[in-house]
């Protein structure tokens, strides 16, 4: 477990059109989130190249979020689509090297789901928060 | 005239190449066949350095290709990058085949000018591997050598003063010799990805060491073979009943052997000694990048995502490049077990990559270097 | 050499950052210590100043960011305040003035994104706000100048679905002198407004006045009706969409028709599918939509004609084919306006109120229809089951909104139906007894108040609650248990019939026409604007805006207002005659480039290709995605403005040794 009064850092890819837009939504709906998560914009999901998210690990991400648009609503027909094929051999990888699976989350989020967006941050920091800071962190890392 | 799809034993009609080679010279021949009607510029063929080690070499020279050793066990490449940019024939494992086919997959291979002559393979050995072994297993000098084979589960080395010394190949695997690691656990044995599939596996009765079992495995396959049998380099006929299954058990053994030995080679491991089970062996790298160079289907130059993004100056618990190697990989290792021999440091790397490229694999149903025409999973556009 | 060439040299010699940290009020002060951000920023490398605005987008705080960029020689900008989607051209239009490329401004959202999802942990907020800065600081260091480009406006413009916000944008496009395609699925422009008796809260007959509206439309020059056709496919960007039309078979030569209706007279073949009369009454297999339809053409529904050759005898003028097939139309347009509209909510499912169980349970667009002098009863209202006068009627209002089991949203527009339709009721049958079952009425806008007084005053009774349990009597008539909030007694209402308020859903081809063009869709399952207050009829794809239904629910003139804001918007593209494009695309690096070609297939907008060994990249064609470059395995193609580079900087700098 870990200390008392330590917060997760999330890491949280956000496609331009919809899942920053969640994320803009959730604000502007006033919806309270744990300051745990730092948002990258990207122009689509499918931009965020699986190395991305090994460097976040690496530098210390507890956790790290790919994010889109619903499938069927990506605005460069299918990017979205791409980003599932490449995620699901994150998700088998990061398994296989033994990182816990609530580290890594995809989510697709619209741009009018602030509350989605806000519950999800909610959800997975709690999650993180009783699994501790990830085995990759480099020590002393804030 | 032969068709895809026919199951032929054959043999070199020259008494010399037939004799040497130690089925009956067939592929041998067809090489040669290929190189001197045109149908390639170039052949790969293994230059023979002594009795059980042979390199590489790209040849246009007939006599080359004739004078070239057969099929040996112990073998230092894989071949796949030899045949790049090249119109060419070439003997092939069936890891080198799928090699080459993965090569085809990254523009890097052009099928239509590689004749690949696939070869049954129950796994091969690193020469260095061997001279070590030749000394503390079987104390014989290494010089000494004159013959090497397998049969009923024993490697037989032949000395000059005509010894002969067999040992079990579990035995000499128990003490960290014999054949690669990768090649224990791996179960594609007869290169049906290759253009022909030759072998000793079903060459019985008089025949039996005199000539080679050989399927047909396409069109490309069947060029080879009329080119040859209109040299007149080649003589075959269709192989029997008996021999088509006796070559079937022999696969459903090596391929069931196989699949026992994976399960030893790759134990379970806790979900919470994953981390350290990686990380421990990764520590020793030297960063040479000599598993990426020498990686059959890595089609990246020498600047490549694992490389760029790596630096030595990252306080990281594990690397990027192997992070990002392990990625890539795991749709399309061939496990051919290049990156664990080159490894300075001994990493067993090809263990590593396996132990995510299998289960990567085999959940989408995929194996690497079969069909050109299937795509990498990792480069589909819409989740299958 | 410009200036702003110069300013890009400059920066290669020293990195030059200026950062603005807005208060916006106490919207991000309140939660954030905007001081303490400034103090850490101006710590970091190449930070050269960190100033706190009280507004950074006002006029003051722009000049401020153009003072700086001219007396500190900054090189890069980056501004700490609210989201990129709003305030982005905003900044970047500010340096380009300062002459700063556009691409050398970073933003970072410190309000949505921090204050106000933390606004009670002004600790928290304050340390994240630094990290977020910091982050930014550190991408605005890799920050590249990029060109835009300005591409050439085609002058066309498409609208989308022809109710009466379409027709309205149509005109005011045509009007303003531009080519104007308006696409309608239906056989017959004016939309569900056609259908309406009358119209609150003047209650003048839908059609006289909406009819004269369409023959306008058809005789606008600019204006080209593409009836019974629907969009399939669009392609392209601002200023240059490719539409693909597909014009489904009216088995009838247009030009020819007269719409005189004789060959409708001749058709044997009757059936009860009137979708102009929602149901109600019969019509045939070939057959005119309805009186005013414009085109008034007739067309032939294949799928019950029976091919007798009636009609084709009956036609003077030999305009019916009954081998035509669909046809396609490939359309230029600079813009796109869409303006789908809606279906209104179906009780049937559901069996909302026991509908589809009790015949004399009916929706307000069959009402709509019943009352109409024009409709299949000629205006005599008469219920279902017996088809006598119905004595007592009664409304239910919010049926499929404001209702979690269906729709949450309000649909804004049934009130005032069903105030107008009783009032309808009253004035035509003074004896009938007239009830409206509701939650809340919401009459908003003008003389919307005082149509409900009115109704109030014509003797309609308003209960207040919905009916918990409907059942029917033996004579067919409705028995409504209703708790009276507001008497606190449990009503046994009879009813002769029941009508219920039904409200609106995002209609299906507004749901297909989003997909195809890929606007967001907001949690209502309507179309999403731009921005709720500041781009009400915008998108987020430049070049295409939404009105009317399309958007949500409203009432007609709402909708209109809409149509001719939409087309004010899209004609300012048109007027200008050029667009600007993003400078954001894929390069490659032809040094690290294998060609190896696995990025080929991933291009939705075929902008890849291998040529001679070699990555070919057509900027024109890339949108700038950026999802070639994550299948790319040597990493020789990135995407300008969001490089590989720029991205782990962001990521690294998420992270830091000690405390902030």
């Amino acid at each position: 477990m870990a200390e008392e009064g330590w917060e997760p850092k999330i890491v949280a890819f956000c496609c331009n059109w919809c899942s920053y837009g969640g994320a803009d939504t959730a604000g502007m709906g006033r919806f309270q989130q744990p300051a745990s998560t730092r948002v990258i914009r990207v122009m689509c999901s499918g931009r965020i190249d699986p190395l991305h998210v090994f460097n976040a690990f690496l530098e210390g991400a507890d956790a790290v979020l790919v994010t889109g648009c619903h499938i069927g609503d990506c605005h460069y027909v299918n990017g979205n689509e791409k980003t599932e094929v490449k995620y699901k051999f994150l998700e088998e990888m990061l398994q296989q090297l033994g990182l816990e699976p609530d580290r890594l989350h995809l989510n697709w989020i619209s741009a009018s789901e602030g509350e989605r967006f806000a519950n999800f941050i909610n959800d997975v920091t709690a999650k993180v928060k009783e699994l501790g800071p990830s085995p990759l962190k480099p020590a002393g890392v804030k | 005239m032969v068709n895809v799809g026919d199951m032929l034993v054959g043999y070199a009609t020259n008494e010399d190449v037939r004799k040497r080679g130690a089925s009956g010279g067939l592929v041998t021949a067809v090489l040669a066949a290929a190189l001197e009607k045109g149908l390639v510029e170039n052949v790969v063929v293994m230059k023979h350095i002594n009795e059980f080690e042979a390199v590489p070499i790209i040849t246009d020279d007939v006599d080359e290709v004739l004078a070239s050793t057969g099929s040996l066990h112990s073998v230092p490449v894989n071949l796949a990058k030899y045949a790049m940019g090249r119109k060419v024939a070439m003997p092939a494992k069936p890891c080198d085949a799928q090699a080459v086919i993965e090569q085809a997959k990254r523009g890097m291979i052009d099928l239509d000018n590689t004749y690949v002559v696939g070869l049954n393979c129950g796994g091969s050995m690193h020469p260095v591997t061997t001279k070590k072994m030749l000394v503390e297993m079987y104390d014989i000098d290494p010089e000494d050598v004159v013959g090497e084979e397998i049969e009923k589960g024993k490697l037989i080395f032949k000395t000059k003063n005509g010894e002969e010394m067999a040992i079990a190949i579990d035995e000499l695997e128990e003490a960290g010799f014999g054949r690669r690691e990768s090649c224990r656990y791996c179960t594609l044995k007869i290169p049906v990805n290759a253009d022909l599939a030759c072998g000793n596996w079903g060459v019985i009765g008089d025949k039996a060491g005199s000539a080679t079992f050989c399927q047909v495995m396409n069109d490309k396959g069947v060029k080879l073979l009329d080119n040859a049998i209109e040299a007149g380099r080649i003589e075959v006929e269709p192989a029997s009943d008996k021999a088509i299954a006796i070559r079937a058990k022999v696969n459903d053994v090596m391929v069931n052997l196989g699949n026992t030995l994976e399960k030893e080679i790759f134990p379970e491991i806790p979900d919470e000694e994953r981390m350290q089970y990686y990380m421990e062996p990764m520590a020793d790298c030297i960063d040479c990048g000599a598993c990426k160079e020498v990686c059959p289907v890595c089609a990246c130059g020498e600047d490549s995502k694992c490389t760029m993004f790596h630096s030595l100056v990252d306080n990281y618990k594990m690397s990027m490049y192997h992070m990002v190697r392990l990625l890539h990989l795991s749709d399309s290792c061939i496990a051919c077990g290049q990156c664990s021999d080159v490894c300075p440091s001994d990493i067993p790397i090809t263990l590593l990559q396996s132990s995510f490229a299998i289960p990567s694999q085999r959940k989408r149903e995929y194996t690497p270097g079969m069909n050109v025409d299937d795509v990498p999973p990792f480069f589909e556009v819409i989740l299958k | 050499m410009t200036e702003q060439e110069a300013i890009t040299n400059e920066e290669s010699e020293e990195l030059r950052i200026g950062a603005f940290i807005c208060e916006c009020g106490v919207n991000i002060a309140g939660a954030v210590d905007c001081y303490a951000v400034a103090d850490y920023i101006s710590t970091l490398p190449n930070v050269v100043t960190a100033v706190v605005n009280k507004y950074t987008c006002s006029d003051a705080g722009q000049a401020e960011i153009k003072n700086a960029i001219k007396d500190l020689n900054l090189n890069r900008v980056l501004v700490a305040s609210c989201t990129p989607k709003t305030h982005e051209p905003i900044f970047r239009a500010c340096v380009e003035e300062a002459g700063l490329n556009q691409y050398l401004f970073e933003f970072v959202n410190i309000r949505e994104h921090c204050s106000w999802i933390h606004m009670w942990e002004k600790e928290d907020a304050t340390r994240k706000a630094k990290e977020l800065v910091r982050m930014g600081v550190a991408r605005a260091a890799l920050l590249e100048p990029l060109e835009s480009s300005e591409v050439p406006v085609t002058n066309k413009a498409l609208v989308i679905g022809a109710g009466v916000t379409g027709m309205q944008a149509a005109m005011d496009i045509g009007d303003m002198g531009f080519k104007v395609y308006l696409v309608e699925q239906g056989p017959s422009i004016g939309g569900k407004m056609a259908q309406l008796d009358k119209t609150f809260p003047t209650n003048d007959c839908s059609i006289c006045i909406l009819g004269p509206k369409m023959v306008e439309v058809a005789r606008n020059e600019n204006i080209e009706i593409m009836s019974y056709s629907e969009v399939e496919e669009v392609d392209g960007y601002v200023g240059n969409f490719k539409v693909k039309v597909k014009h489904k078979p009216r088995y009838l030569n247009i030009d020819e028709c007269t719409g005189c209706g004789l060959c409708t007279e001749k058709c044997p073949v009757e059936v009860p599918y009137t979708e102009f009369n929602e149901g109600i009454g019969t019509r045939k297999a070939i057959y005119t939509p309805f009186p005013q339809a414009v085109p008034l053409r007739a067309l032939v529904d294949k799928s019950i004609c029976i091919d007798c050759g009636a009609c084709i005898k009956a036609c003077e003028r030999g305009a019916i084919d009954m081998d035509q097939t669909e046809t396609f139309s490939e359309l230029d347009v600079g813009v796109i306006v869409v303006t789908a509209g809606y279906d209104v909510y179906d009780p049937e499912p559901n069996h909302d109120f026991g509908f589809g169980f009790y015949d004399n349970v009916i929706t307000t667009m069959e009402f709509e229809r019943l009352i109409n002098a024009s409709g299949p009863t000629m205006g005599k209202v008469v219920r279902p089951s017996d088809v006598q006068p119905p004595k007592r009627i009664g409304f239910v209002q919010c049926v499929g909104s404001r209702d979690k089991n269906s729709n949450i949203y309000c649909s804004s527009f049934c009130c005032m139906a069903s105030l107008k339709n009783a009032q309808l009721l009253k004035e035509k049958y003074p004896e009938t007894e007239v009830y409206i079952m509701y939650m809340d009425m919401r009459t908003p806008f003008r003389m919307y108040e005082e149509f409900y007084n009115r109704a109030r005053d014509m003797g309609i009774r308003f209960i207040r609650g919905r009916p918990a349990e409907v059942t029917e009597n033996e004579d067919h008539n409705i028995i409504a248990r209703i708790e009276d909030t507001l008497t606190n007694e449990i009503v046994n209402l009879e009813l002769d019939l029941m009508v219920l308020s039904v409200g609106a859903v995002a209609s299906e081809s507004t749901e297909t026409i989003r997909q195809i063009l890929k606007v967001s869709k907001a949690a209502d399952g309507f179309m999403m604007e731009a921005h709720p207050k500041l781009k009400p009829v915008d998108t987020t794809l430049d070049g295409i805006f939404i009105g009317g239904m399309t958007q949500g629910p409203k009432d007609i003139p709402y909708s209109i207002s809409q149509g001719s804001a939409c087309a004010a918007r899209a004609t300012r593209f048109l007027a200008q005659g050029k667009a600007m494009t993003e400078g954001i695309t894929a390069k490659v690096d032809d040094d690290i480039c294998v060609a190896c070609g696995v990025c080929v297939p991933m291009c939705p907008f075929q902008a890849l290709s291998i040529e001679d060994d070699k990555l070919k990249i057509l900027t024109a064609l890339c949108k700038g995605c950026g999802t070639c470059m994550a299948a790319c395995p040597t990493g020789a193609l990135d995407q300008s403005h969001f490089k590989n580079e720029q991205l782990l900087a962001q990521v690294k700098n998420v992270f830091a040794y000690g405390e902030v």
